[in-house]
């Protein structure tokens, strides 16, 4: 105590309070720094996926589909064409504006741009199928109009900003509702575009050409405009139904049936696993773990030949010639062992029955309760928490499977589960170096594991212990 | 341990049919087709050891056996290595720590296909990985001189305290976070003056998918992937490590330190050992998951050259299902059998340095 | 026990008995004959598919026959065998005369002798697909490369455009020009891939397989073709579509960072629906400095499925997707060039638009110089690998020509043992 009176103790104790502070502090600020950085992929490729072009280089975080200011303006404008301002879209008897802004350096050489709605298709791939309703057919464009002109400062270059403003008319009568309206404005090279009422989507032929993808798009037709292309431009040929909306439905429809299956199945084994002794449980063991190390690719292929040739032919007693290119083959094979039981999660239930206690079974048998009784109603009620990780993890696992759906779902496109069709946009836009279709739709993919993320965190981190890495 | 013969088999039943059809039988006839000439069309018949041996004149089996060795063995031991000293150097028992783990986490929630596909958009030539790349090179002159400053200051600061008499180190950190802001700031004036420029970024065009070109004889389209999965799994297992080290009494440290043990001997012999168990089913799970490396090469597909990326994995499915010729199921097992060898050697193989590491 | 045994079958086979019912829907009575037809993706579905609804539907629909366009996206070739394999294929497939040799192996396409008749296809083209007399596909159509050039870099580099006539050193040297324009600007778009680069060694008097049947690399006239393409790539006056970040040469040219690029018919719709706005023409591939052009003849054909169940309605469905009316629709969309003989001088090649220019200089490249099929034996689409690799490893910098054809002929030998 009486050291304490001493400045030179006190400046010491002070010197290693500062020292523990600042460590805490260092850890919070690496905390943050490394989670920043090992996120940012993700991040980045979030923000991304709203620009019309996320291979803009240089690439930055400012994405005009983001903008305020924009949504205003696409609000407006979907209002004005009478689509309304969130969905956009032009009905009939309805008029907007639309206004762009060059820069040029010598007023004399000004010549007006010219204003067309070309008949565009709205884009490659799939969407080329389709025969849309062109809004050149329908829309008129009014006389161009010059609306300003004042001195303008570009960099180091002065000369004057011209806007010119045209008015887009879509008579009365009973035309369509326009789901998408482009427009082209071609320049002469003197001009230099600096802004427009809505950005545009691009500048082709050197910066002479500044093309727009909709004028009239309305706030979410504006903002989510990669994100409706999903939806819009992806339709199987064979039967119309969506695509993107038929993969989700068969993940869930996959992992619902997986995790099921496991529970069931799974919680069984690990329990007689972990309490009954019988000949051949070593033997048991020693496959289990060897059907975790040894590969997929081993047993892969004699599984996709018994889903060919039928399950030893009992499928073909319900009128299943193949199991190949249905769900059904995806649940009940698998490329490891079967993915309706995994050598995991029976390894977690049996885990987790051999950490309770035995004499609460016991009590049930003295009661009387047959073997079956006590395990549904006294052991499996208990397990509600290795349950639930079962549950978590075979849903996380289901939904993210890729290489045996590969295998099995082939064809036709709507059979696929959300994975493969990823792959399949890929296929098709990356191609084209359309990567706002692919990401749009990959980043709406992992939307329902990230939510179930943000729920049941703790299962998830719990099925850290048991097999956290990934290939 | 109740002995029952019957009752247990129930149980089991659907966990057996399902493990003896789907893997006991599917490995046993992987075995037996790797000897035959099967083409998924035609009776086949047996053709002895052909197979193998043609696998070995295949160069793209070579190619595939030389990119799973190396991918397996360095993206393990970089990874771990990486995520040890991280959990290490983040290992103090803060408030809000869950916040920090749900967001560490979140890569491996999601599926490898969204991953890869990430990736695969940020390696574009125009790409972000390029954009960083070229920032930081401009960027060289800059943080020679803030690190030049840093190092000034803090011998400066360093010296000072000395002089009270205090025990201060080298890296005192209230300190060095000190002396990390003038620098900060004296970086930040000297720029804006002009004294230090940061020149025009030059663009670095560094194709990292689509060409031959390797780096330490590995082709760099695999360094992409290689790059993609260590990014994503060090924090994975950094958490794994951390809820391992948090169980490690700090007397044990505080004892350490006063024996006057420094930071590396305190890893060595405080750290190490006491998450050994936890090392070894990471190292494990890590050898198992790489060694079958599919997906990513499934997913760059035709935007990399094959013989670049291909992994042992993918060679397997690429016989079975190839493009240009008749599927070869028999070659496709040759080599999955292949790969199975290669799993279980480096499982055990591990396993065995690890016990020896134990038994010192 | 029992209950739970219940449970288990239950749960088994009500994945089982979804798909089931789901399938047994499709195969009511009175519901039409439905033809699945699997073929390419890419720029085919938008045009077969209207083609299906637009020319041949509604014929077929008197007949009761409904038709359903398959496309397989990436790789065709195994998407093909995979789904043969797993008997889901469909009922008639494209058979892409590179792979058909291995296709027509598997045993599972039907030959066409005595179902329909092949006269008044192209004789070369439906030689390619028989085999021990038995003819197993019927061509679709064919394609062969011709050059494209944007002319807005060519007026902006003030160059004159690419005529029929040009040669290799002509086209190098306007590319040249073009590339000038800018750090970021090619002259041409080159493939390093011999489905592309090939063309110039036909025209260069090359051939892939000699009268032994062996492949030489190291043959003059290869070396020079070689040489010369990837020196131009190496200037820069060439750009592989990869350092663009591009896919193919039409992706390349569709970013406007590109003055030319050689494609087929293929490249009309996909220009036109992608970069509608590039101001594009076309003419016929440059010839050797002696004067003698070389181009490559693609062909595609219709096969019908040995498994297929509407036997009668698919033969019917076959002939009416080789039709003139069908095929003279292909070609004016732009996709590729009929295969009937009468279709040859056809009337649209003299309308006035760039489409049917560049449709005309794919016709005109068929018989002019020295054209070969796209074609390797029962290699297959193996043997290009070697040379592919070749050109690009040398156009890096990597090795020397010497070397990477050396390299290569040990490769290609290896493979034809």
């Amino acid at each position: 105590m009486t050291d304490l009176q001493n400045p030179d103790t006190r400046a010491e104790l002070n010197f290693l309070a500062r020292r523990r502070w600042a460590r805490v502090g260092v850890v919070y600020v690496l905390y943050l720094l490394f989670m920043l950085v090992f996120l940012s992929p993700l991040l980045f490729s979030v923000v991304s996926s709203f620009k019309t072009n996320p291979l803009d280089y240089p690439p930055t975080l400012k994405t005009p589909q983001l903008n305020p200011l924009n949504w205003i303006a696409a609000g407006k404008l979907g209002k004005a064409a009478g689509g309304g301002v969130w969905t956009g879209g032009a009905e009939p008897g309805n008029e907007f504006t639309f206004s762009i802004n060059y820069f040029i350096e010598d007023i004399e050489n000004l010549q007006e741009p010219e204003f067309t709605i070309p008949r565009r298709k709205p884009g490659a791939g799939l969407a080329a199928v389709k025969v849309p309703t062109y809004a050149a057919d329908h829309l008129g464009i009014s006389e161009i109009e010059e609306t300003r002109r004042e001195p303008y400062l570009l960099e180091s270059l002065s000369g004057t900003a011209v806007e010119y403003t045209i008015t887009v008319t879509y008579p009365e009568g009973d035309g369509p509702l326009l789901e998408r309206v482009p427009l082209d404005i071609l320049a002469s090279t003197e001009l230099i575009y600096l802004s427009s009422t809505l950005p545009a989507s691009r500048l082709e032929r050197r910066g002479r050409v500044a093309s727009f993808d909709h004028i009239a798009p309305g706030v979410v037709g504006f903002a989510f405009y990669n994100y409706r292309r999903v939806f819009d431009e992806t339709e199987s040929l064979s039967t119309g139904r969506n695509l993107f909306v038929a993969w989700f439905g068969n993940s869930l429809f996959v992992a619902i049936a997986r995790v099921v299956l496991n529970l069931a199945f799974a919680s069984m084994a690990g329990y007689a696993l972990a309490r009954y002794s019988f000949k051949g449980r070593y033997l048991l063991f020693f496959i289990v773990i060897a059907s975790q190390v040894i590969p997929s690719q081993v047993t892969f292929i004699s599984n996709y030949l018994v889903l060919r040739d039928g399950v030893f032919g009992i499928t073909r007693l319900f009128g299943v010639k193949s199991l190949l290119n249905t769900l059904a083959g995806v649940i009940v094979g698998g490329a490891g062992a079967s993915a309706m039981v995994e050598s995991a999660k029976v390894f977690i239930m049996k885990q987790f029955f051999e950490s309770l206690p035995k004499e609460t079974e016991e009590a049930a048998f003295i009661d009387g309760a047959g073997h079956f009784r006590t395990f549904f109603s006294v052991m499996l009620p208990m397990a509600r928490p290795a349950l639930g990780a079962v549950t978590i993890l075979t849903f996380q696992g289901a939904w993210n499977d890729f290489f045996w759906p590969m295998i099995v779902l082939t064809s036709p496109e709507d059979i696929r589960t959300l994975p493969i069709g990823i792959l399949y946009f890929r296929q098709i836009y990356g191609a084209a170096g359309d990567w706002g279709l692919i990401l749009s739709g990959a980043v709406m993919s992992a939307v329902p594991v990230v939510v179930l993320y943000v729920v049941f965190q703790k299962y998830f981190l719990q099925g850290l212990s048991f097999g956290g890495t990934k290939g | 341990m109740k002995k029952q013969t019957f009752i247990p088999w129930i149980f089991l039943l659907p966990f057996l049919i399902s493990l003896s059809l789907f893997f006991v039988y599917a490995s046993m006839r992987a075995l037996m087709l790797s000897f035959t000439n099967y083409n998924l069309f035609n009776d086949y018949t047996f053709i002895g050891i052909e197979n193998y041996k043609a696998l070995f004149r295949d160069s793209n089996f070579l190619f595939a056996l030389r990119n799973t060795v190396f991918y397996a063995f360095f993206v393990t031991i970089v990874q771990t290595f990486f995520a040890l000293v991280l959990a290490a150097l983040l290992n103090i028992k803060i408030r809000g720590i869950n916040f920090f783990r749900a967001g560490f986490y979140l890569p491996s929630v999601t599926s490898s296909v969204v991953i890869t596909v990430i990736f695969l958009w940020l390696f574009q030539r125009r790409g972000m990985v390029n954009f960083i790349l070229s920032r930081m090179q401009a960027l060289i002159p800059s943080v020679l001189t803030l690190i030049l400053i840093i190092a000034a200051v803090q011998t400066l600061l360093v010296l000072l305290e000395k002089r009270r008499g205090m025990p201060v180190k080298i890296l005192e950190l209230p300190l060095l976070i000190t002396s990390m802001l003038i620098a900060g700031l004296a970086v930040t004036a000297l720029n804006s003056f002009g004294i230090i420029p940061i020149p025009e970024f030059e663009e670095i065009n560094t194709i990292w998918l689509n060409t031959r070109e390797s780096f330490m004889g590995i082709p760099r389209p695999l360094w992409a992937i290689i790059i993609q999965n260590i990014f994503t799994t060090i924090p994975t297992l950094m958490l794994i490590f951390l809820a391992g080290l948090q169980d490690v009494p700090p007397v044990l440290y505080e004892a350490a330190r006063i024996d006057g043990a420094g930071p590396y001997l305190q890893f060595r012999y405080i750290t190490i050992p006491s998450i050994r168990p936890v090392l070894f089913l990471v190292l494990t799970l890590s050898l198992i998951g790489t060694l079958q490396m599919f997906d990513q090469v499934a997913i760059y597909g035709d935007a990399v050259p094959l013989q670049s990326v291909i992994t042992l994995a993918y060679y397997v499915y690429n016989r079975m299902f190839p493009g240009g010729t008749l599927p070869q199921v028999g070659m496709a097992s040759a080599a999955a059998m292949f790969l199975a060898v290669i799993t279980i050697a480096a499982v055990i193989l591990q396993r065995l340095l690890i016990k020896s590491e134990a038994d010192r | 026990m029992r209950k739970l045994l219940l449970f288990g079958i239950v749960l088994l086979f009500a994945g089982f008995g979804l798909t089931a019912a789901g399938q047994a829907e499709s195969v009511q009575q009175d519901e039409p004959v439905v033809i699945r037809i699997q073929g390419y993706g890419g720029q085919d579905p938008a045009i077969v598919v209207r083609l299906l609804n637009e020319v041949i539907g509604a014929d077929l629909e008197k007949d009761n026959i409904k038709l359903v366009y398959e496309p397989i996206e990436g790789d065709y070739n195994a998407g093909l065998y995979n789904s043969l394999s797993a008997g889901t294929a469909g009922d008639i497939l494209y058979v892409p005369v590179e792979t058909a040799p291995g296709i027509i192996a598997t045993g599972q396409i039907q030959p066409l002798n005595g179902l329909i008749d092949t006269t008044p296809f192209i004789d070369s083209l439906i030689e390619a697909y028989t085999i021990n007399g038995d003819i197993f596909g019927i061509p679709k159509d064919f394609n062969t490369l011709v050059l494209y050039y944007n002319m807005d870099l060519f007026d902006e580099a003030g160059v004159e455009y690419p005529t029929d006539n040009e040669t290799w050193s002509s086209l190098a040297r306007k590319a040249e020009a073009i590339s000038a324009l800018g750090s970021d600007m090619y002259g041409i778009a080159f493939q390093p891939s011999y489905d592309r680069f090939g063309a110039f060694t036909f025209g260069a008097g090359w051939t892939p397989f000699d009268s032994q049947g062996k492949t030489n690399l190291m043959d003059p006239a290869f070396v020079s073709t070689f040489t010369w393409y990837t020196d131009l790539i190496k200037s820069g006056a060439a750009v592989m579509p990869s350092d663009l970040g591009q896919g193919w040469t039409g992706g390349a040219f569709a970013t406007e960072q590109v003055g030319m690029a050689l494609e087929g018919a293929w490249m009309i719709g996909f220009l036109n629906n992608d970069a509608p706005n590039i101001p594009f023409e076309s003419a016929l591939l440059p010839a050797a400095d002696d004067g003698t052009k070389g181009n490559f003849l693609y062909t595609v054909a219709y096969g019908i499925n040995r498994q297929t169940e509407n036997l009668d309605a698919a033969v019917k469905v076959l002939a009416a997707l080789t039709s003139e009316k069908a095929q003279q629709f292909i070609l004016e969309e732009g996709l590729a060039i009929p295969s009937r003989k009468s279709l040859a001088d056809n009337p649209y090649f003299k309308n006035d638009s760039r489409e049917a220019r560049a449709n005309k200089a794919v016709f005109v490249g068929s018989s002019t110089g020295n054209v070969l099929g796209y074609q390797f034996g029962n290699v297959g689409t193996d043997w290009m690998t070697p040379i592919n690799t070749a050109i690009v490893t040398v156009a890096a910098g990597e090795v020397s020509v010497q070397e990477a054809l050396q390299a290569a002929q040990r490769e290609i030998d290896e493979m034809m043992k």
